[in-house]
């Protein structure tokens, strides 16, 4: 049974569940102290101790009836039941049809070589104990655990039929097809039967391996390929995604912001100080708690030449802001605004419309600067990091260098994100190398995963 | 050593038992909790909307073992001097003036600065000993000699730093105080960690507990809960009135009512000799189930409807 629980656990990783080995070891004292025989209850214990929020609750709820309700018809009984060995014929309904077979026995010997298989006398007695046995240990015989693709279905189940040595029956069907003997349509039942079980373990078994795998290796190539090529169809796994990421981000740091606070005495500074004053001690040291008060100011170019990709760096701003004080973000082409009150009111997709429709247009980034320093430029202190997203493509316009450079001696970082590659920087229109002088970090960044890992750069290096 | 062994905490049923009479009603799965975080002396993680009875639990399991409840609320800005100890520096000077006035007799007769020095470190040093020690709540939860109920609650108020200083706590049950060395508790204490999901917990705490999600109950509960907290109240009414909650809850609220204010709710109408809920009763009593102007008035449009929906219930 620990086996089954070690199964189990592969199977909530799977799902996104990360069990370390420690709560492995949980689990299983867990599962000692509450005994296997209650389901309800070994339910509730693992819950207990491999979830952690309800979220992963539910999933892991739902995984654990898939899994130990396979797992338990299988092996239940098994103990109760006698050996395949003593094949003594089976008494009721099914006899009849074993009567018939064992008669035409003496005709066909290949009818009689799988007679005297295993598989054929389960087949016969309609022992599912045994039958589901047997597939357990042709799935372990074949590997079926590794099965990640729909088209490996036909493959396994073919491996697994081989396996429970469907060979016999394969030719004892033949040479009854060569006879046309009357029994053919009934062995021909039990054949069927037999494969319509395989398929069905198989299926299970695809189910409860492959979809997991699945959903990783579909956010994996969702991270990776370029934004601008997403399909729309996909536009609510993205969601998903950065949202995800964003949490993942602001849980890891995201830090309310504090004012200096007094700590505890230094009794040794006080007391060493105390020396000069002949062992009074004058003076009283705290220990002082320092705190860090990082701030975002984000502006995110949604022109024409960038709408592709704006949707996303807007979409990721909104889960940013959701999730992280003081972050506030701005939109820009023609013209720029503060669109941080309109994340804060509307759903996202409204949200991201309207910061679209209110301020998309001709790009001119010399008039959003100017925008930008009336708006926020006194805000702009040490603890600020500036971060624009844009292509820097400024139609020839006055980029106005000298506001960008601005913001680059105040802030404490300013950031750069661009959507092209860097060797199209400076190219045409391009001012992004111009741009680039008055920035801490500039970077290409048009997928998900550069985006994340940049981002995570960025508040790691913010306090 | 364990926290000593309680026949109260036997097995799944008993703890049923024992939290029913004591006036709590629980689920299998609260009940299952308490007894694995006993077996497993694994810290219980409880989480779930405000008023489903958290703090309630840490209590109710003091009273059935008789140890003491020691709490700590947790709070932004909570820091190890007032968690987990500090030191005692009014009399930490006293000392030292105290050791300054012996210091004649200590040095008297010896001779250079390195007999001094040794005389000085033969001389025991207690500047940094437990008598300066003030123990606060998670020091004082280890000192308990019979065993304690630690509650540390809502510690998502608290900071990320602050949750790392609670690991070492939950995982063996010691502290570590630089200056002494580590305190381990003799008896290691039954710990409940509370949240109400202001914020994400660290996976590492999370990962040293049994994590306990408690939602809101069933019909089925939360009437025995009701029995159980106002046994005065009418049957009628009181299958009326958790029906009456309970489709509340299914509305969109911004605080949907708990236990606590349904059982609040109950005790209003017993006050008020109610015997069955009609509309202007209802009405003038929805302040005690719903806390927000908004709430009430969602509930308010459409009250009739959830009214005969409760009535049909019960």
């Amino acid at each position: 049974m620990q086996s089954a629980l070690t199964g189990f656990i592969q199977l909530l990783r799977s799902h996104e569940l990360r069990v370390s080995p420690a709560e492995t070891l949980d689990a299983m004292a867990v599962a000692s102290t509450l005994g296997y025989a209650d389901r309800e209850r070994l339910r509730d214990g693992l819950a207990l101790s491999l979830a952690k929020s309800a979220r992963e609750e539910a999933i892991l709820l739902r995984c654990f009836d898939q899994y130990f309700g396979r797992e338990l018809a299988g092996e239940k009984p098994s103990a109760a039941t006698p050996a395949a060995s003593e094949a003594a014929p089976a008494p009721d309904q099914d006899s009849e049809d074993a009567r018939q077979l064992q008669d035409g026995a003496a005709e066909f010997p290949e009818l009689a070589e799988a007679l005297q298989s295993p598989l054929l006398q389960q087949l016969l007695e309609d022992n599912r104990t045994e039958l589901s046995l047997s597939l357990g240990q042709a799935a372990a015989a074949t590997g079926l655990g590794n099965i990640r693709m729909f088209t490996q279905k036909g493959q396994y189940t073919r491996r697994m039929l081989d396996a429970l040595g469907e060979e016999t029956l394969r030719r004892a069907v033949v040479a009854l097809e060569q006879a046309d003997s009357p029994l053919l349509e009934l062995l021909k039942g039990y054949r069927d039967h037999l494969r319509q079980q395989v398929r069905e373990y198989v299926e299970r078994e695809y189910l409860l391996n492959a979809q997991g795998h699945n959903r990783q290796f579909m956010d994996d190539i969702l991270r990776r390929t370029r934004l601008n090529q997403l399909e729309q169809r996909y536009m609510d796994e993205v969601r998903e995604l950065v949202r995800k990421m964003a949490r993942k981000l602001a849980a890891r740091h995201s830090r309310k912001p504090k004012v200096q606070k007094r700590g505890q005495l230094d009794m040794g500074r006080t007391l060493r100080r105390g020396i000069a004053h002949d062992g009074i001690m004058f003076h009283t040291y705290w220990r002082k708690v320092r705190r860090d008060k990082p701030q975002i100011l984000a502006l995110c170019d949604v022109s024409g030449s960038v709408a592709a990709y704006a949707k996303f760096l807007l979409l990721f701003l909104y889960s940013l802001q959701d999730v992280l004080p003081r972050v506030r973000s701005f939109a820009f082409s023609s013209h720029l605004g503060e669109i941080s009150d309109l994340f804060r009111e509307h759903p996202v997709e409204k949200a991201i419309e309207l910061a679209n429709w209110r301020y998309g247009g001709a790009t001119d980034y010399g008039r959003s600067l100017e925008d930008f320093a009336e708006l926020a430029l006194a805000d702009v202190s040490s603890s600020t990091t500036v971060i624009v997203l844009g292509d820097a493509r400024n139609n020839g316009g006055d980029p106005k260098l000298e506001i960008m450079q601005g913001i680059y001696q105040r802030a404490r970082r300013v950031i750069w994100l661009n959507p092209e590659s860097r060797r199209a920087w400076g190219s045409g229109d391009s001012e992004m190398l111009r741009y680039q002088s008055a920035c801490h970090f500039a970077a290409e960044c048009n997928n998900l995963q550069q985006l994340e890992r940049i981002i995570d750069q960025l508040l790691r290096l913010n306090h | 050593m364990h926290i000593q062994d309680f026949p109260q905490l036997e097995s799944i049923e008993r703890i049923e038992q024992g939290f029913e009479a004591l006036g709590y009603i629980c689920s299998t799965k609260i009940a299952t909790a308490v007894f694995l975080a006993f077996q497993l002396r694994k810290p219980v993680l409880v989480e779930g909307p405000p008023g489903v009875g958290k703090t309630e639990l840490a209590k109710t399991c003091a009273e059935l073992l008789s140890v003491p409840l020691i709490r700590l609320q947790c709070y932004e800005g909570l820091d190890e001097a007032k968690a987990l100890y500090e030191w005692k520096y009014g009399k930490q000077l006293l000392y030292t003036q105290v050791l300054k006035e012996k210091l004649g007799d200590l040095l008297h007769g010896a001779k250079g600065l390195a007999e001094s020095v040794e005389r000085l470190h033969q001389f025991g040093d207690i500047f940094y000993s437990e008598d300066f020690l003030e123990p606060r709540p998670l020091l004082k939860a280890m000192q308990q000699e019979r065993g304690a109920i630690l509650l540390i609650d809502e510690v998502d108020k608290s900071d990320y730093e602050f949750e790392s200083l609670l690991l070492e706590i939950l995982s063996d049950y010691q502290v570590s105080i630089p200056e002494i060395g580590t305190v381990k508790a003799s008896v290691s204490p039954m710990v409940f960690l509370t949240s109400n999901n202001s914020r994400d917990i660290s996976d590492a705490l999370k990962r040293r507990c049994l994590h306990l999600y408690i939602p809101f109950p069933s019909v089925e509960l939360e009437e025995r809960i009701v029995l159980s907290r106002v046994p005065d109240i009418d049957a009628t009414l009181r299958h009326q009135l958790v029906a009456f909650v309970h489709s509340l809850r299914d509305l969109d609220l911004k605080k949907a009512p708990a236990i606590s204010e349904t059982l609040d709710w109950a005790r209003s109408l017993l006050l008020l000799h109610a015997e069955q809920l009609d509309e202007a009763l209802v009405r003038s009593t929805l302040n005690v189930l719903l806390k927000f102007e908004d709430d009430i008035n969602s509930a308010e449009s459409g009250l009739v409807e959830l009214l005969r929906g409760a009535d049909s219930a019960a």
